[in-house]
């Protein structure tokens, strides 16, 4: 599956501000959407692509901070480079706290917001791969039969076929045939490698 | 200042002295006479009399009527040089006293008349003169008054202008973030702008359309700032009041625009609703301008301690009957209790912490000077309205 381009999406309620924003990112070749609102961000389609939000703090209706949290909340997670005209500590460090990705202040030197973009950029390419490759696993996972699963649970625990079959009330052998199963049908190329995979499910799970 | 007293021993006696001289005379010129013609000339003695009383007075005519007589019995009627008179000569003689007698007591009734109305003009005179002094010190201390009332009114007019222009600047330092705001949105579109129009030339083609819309982009943001800066300069200059055509719009446009900062600090929205036809007023633009800051900024405060809801601050401006406009400015914040309503516009009354308590104070004062009108009102769902209004110029100014 071929990626889509990045895509950088700012958002300021000062038009001159947008403009030259727009330009500037669109000078090295990026995409760039602008709002002027958080508001109307929040409306607008997304396109599914690597992306990272340029973010005026100070804004009439929904500020920075209440979207950041509010994408947060959304279970979009965005990269944020926040501008602020006044940075101060108390405000920078609760977007920080929320996952801001940068914070800088107006007026913004171009190339520190350029490095700052690629920089999210190539952070939320490599989130988005991660995302990527835990779905293609769930989704691996999700056709286990519910004793493949009770199976799979013990192999990882680091039971022996003995052991699992003694727990379930089945013959070694069918444990080795189920666990046969769940190797074939997680793509798994070791014993290692299923472990990591199940990990991976289990830490991401709680969401 | 002329007195009249009672007339002096020295003058009395002159006159009683301008008698005897001039009976004495008479006598001369009568015995003179009759030693020359043969006839008695007595009507000089009457002369005598005639002149002593008007001149000398009563007492002095008496003298003279009394010397006379005994010269004439002496020097005249038989016997001759003895005070004594024939009886054939006795009716002539007492026909002279008789005579003389009524001739003293005519001139005398006739002095004293004239001398009373002397008197009468005289006093006159004294008492207009007295009074035309009393007009004119009175006069005097009036033009003194005069002067001093309007040099009190240049001083307190000069300090009215001085502590408007105070005011404005206290007001300027608690809008000091938002003025920095103000300032840094243009530049920060400058700098962002600029380093476009560069990003677009370094590109190995470089891009000369989009470099030089984003150059004057950049331009265009350098000039708002200035545009500010000029704004706030024009707030703390010291300048005396100018009447000129105030585009009111134009004004509350300019100062939201300044407010803005502090607006969105307090996550305050302002909206407006200005009357595209509103004519324009004869005003100072920065007085003004002043009144309108202090209405945004108490409307911006008094929600800022509103802990939900809409926070919504919205002004207007309409034309009204009898050539009038009206601003109102109206929040959605926590009111104004009743007892603090009338005295909201006292000078230093204040319910912030900080503020000197002068804002309403002199935007009230402002506002009358141009001929209008501001008070503070309930607008019923919970916050305040402030409004003001001014007599409109002719023209159309929206």
């Amino acid at each position: 599956m071929k990626e889509q381009d990045p895509i950088v999406f700012v958002i300021d309620d000062d038009r001159m501000i947008r403009d030259g924003l727009h330009s500037l990112i669109r000078s090295v070749g990026l995409r760039v959407e602008t709002f002027a609102s958080a508001q109307d961000f929040l409306t607008a389609k997304h396109p599914d692509a690597p992306a990272c939000l340029v973010l005026d703090v100070r804004m009439p209706g929904l500020s920075g901070l209440d979207l950041q949290v509010k994408l947060g909340e959304g279970g979009i997670p965005l990269p944020i480079i926040f501008i602020t005209g006044h940075g101060d500590i108390p405000m920078s460090v609760r977007a920080m706290k929320e996952g801001a990705h940068e914070f800088l202040t107006k007026p913004v030197r171009g190339q520190d917001l350029l490095d700052a973009i690629q920089k999210a950029i190539a952070s939320d390419r490599g989130l988005r791969r991660d995302r990527q490759e835990l779905n293609e696993i769930r989704a691996r996972f999700d056709t286990l039969t519910p004793r493949e699963k009770e199976v799979l649970d013990l192999v990882v625990a680091g039971m022996l076929n003995k052991l699992i079959a003694d727990q379930l009330g089945m013959s070694e052998l069918t444990v080795k045939t189920h666990r046969a199963h769940v190797m074939e049908k997680t793509r798994a190329e070791s014993l290692a490698h299923l472990v990591r995979m199940a990990e991976k499910l289990r830490t991401s799970t709680p969401k | 200042m002329k007195t009249y007293s009672a007339p002096s021993r020295l003058r009395v006696l002159s006159t009683y002295a301008l008698a005897i001289i001039l009976v004495s005379l008479a006598l001369f010129v009568s015995l003179a006479l009759q030693h020359t013609f043969g006839n008695p000339f007595w009507f000089f003695f009457s002369v005598a009399v005639i002149l002593s009383t008007w001149y000398g007075r009563a007492g002095a005519g008496w003298l003279a009527v009394v010397y006379s007589t005994l010269a004439v019995m002496y020097y005249f009627t038989p016997p001759l040089h003895s005070f004594g008179v024939t009886p054939s000569d006795l009716p002539f003689f007492l026909t002279f006293v008789g005579c003389e007698v009524g001739v003293a007591q005519l001139i005398s009734w006739r002095k004293r008349t004239e001398d009373s109305v002397r008197q009468a003009r005289d006093e006159l005179e004294v008492r207009v003169a007295e009074r035309t002094a009393e007009l004119k010190d009175a006069n005097d201390a009036l033009v003194r008054q005069m002067v001093e009332q309007r040099r009190t009114e240049e001083t307190l007019q000069v300090t009215r202008t001085e502590l408007a222009r105070a005011a404005r600047i206290t007001t300027i330092g608690e809008l000091t973030a938002s003025i920095a705001h103000e300032v840094n949105q243009p530049l920060a579109a400058v700098v962002a702008n600029a380093d476009a129009c560069v990003a677009w030339l370094s590109r190995e083609q470089p891009d000369l359309v989009e470099a030089r819309a984003a150059a004057d982009r950049a331009t265009q943001g350098a000039t708002r700032a200035s545009e500010v800066i000029a704004r706030i300069r024009s707030l703390i200059t010291k300048a005396t009041p100018e009447k000129s055509h105030v585009k009111l719009n134009q004004v509350i446009k300019e100062t939201a625009a300044l407010t803005a900062g502090q607006a969105s600090k307090n996550n305050v929205t302002i909206e407006f609703e200005l009357s595209p036809d509103l004519p324009y007023v004869l005003g100072d633009s920065i007085q003004l301008q002043q009144v309108i800051v202090n209405l945004l900024m108490n409307g911006i405060e008094a929600m800022s301690s509103v802990p939900d809801g809409p926070r919504t601050l919205v002004i207007r401006s309409e034309p009204e009957s009898g050539g009038q406009i009206r601003i109102s400015v109206k929040d959605s914040g926590i009111g104004v209790s009743a007892d603090i309503m009338p005295r909201l516009f006292e000078p230093f009354f204040t319910t912030r912490s900080k503020g000197m308590g002068m804002g309403l104070s002199i935007s009230r004062s402002i506002i009358e000077a141009h001929g209008g009108r501001l008070w503070a009102e309930s607008n019923g769902s919970g916050g305040s309205i402030f409004q003001f209004t001014l007599p409109s110029g002719d023209g159309l100014g929206a």
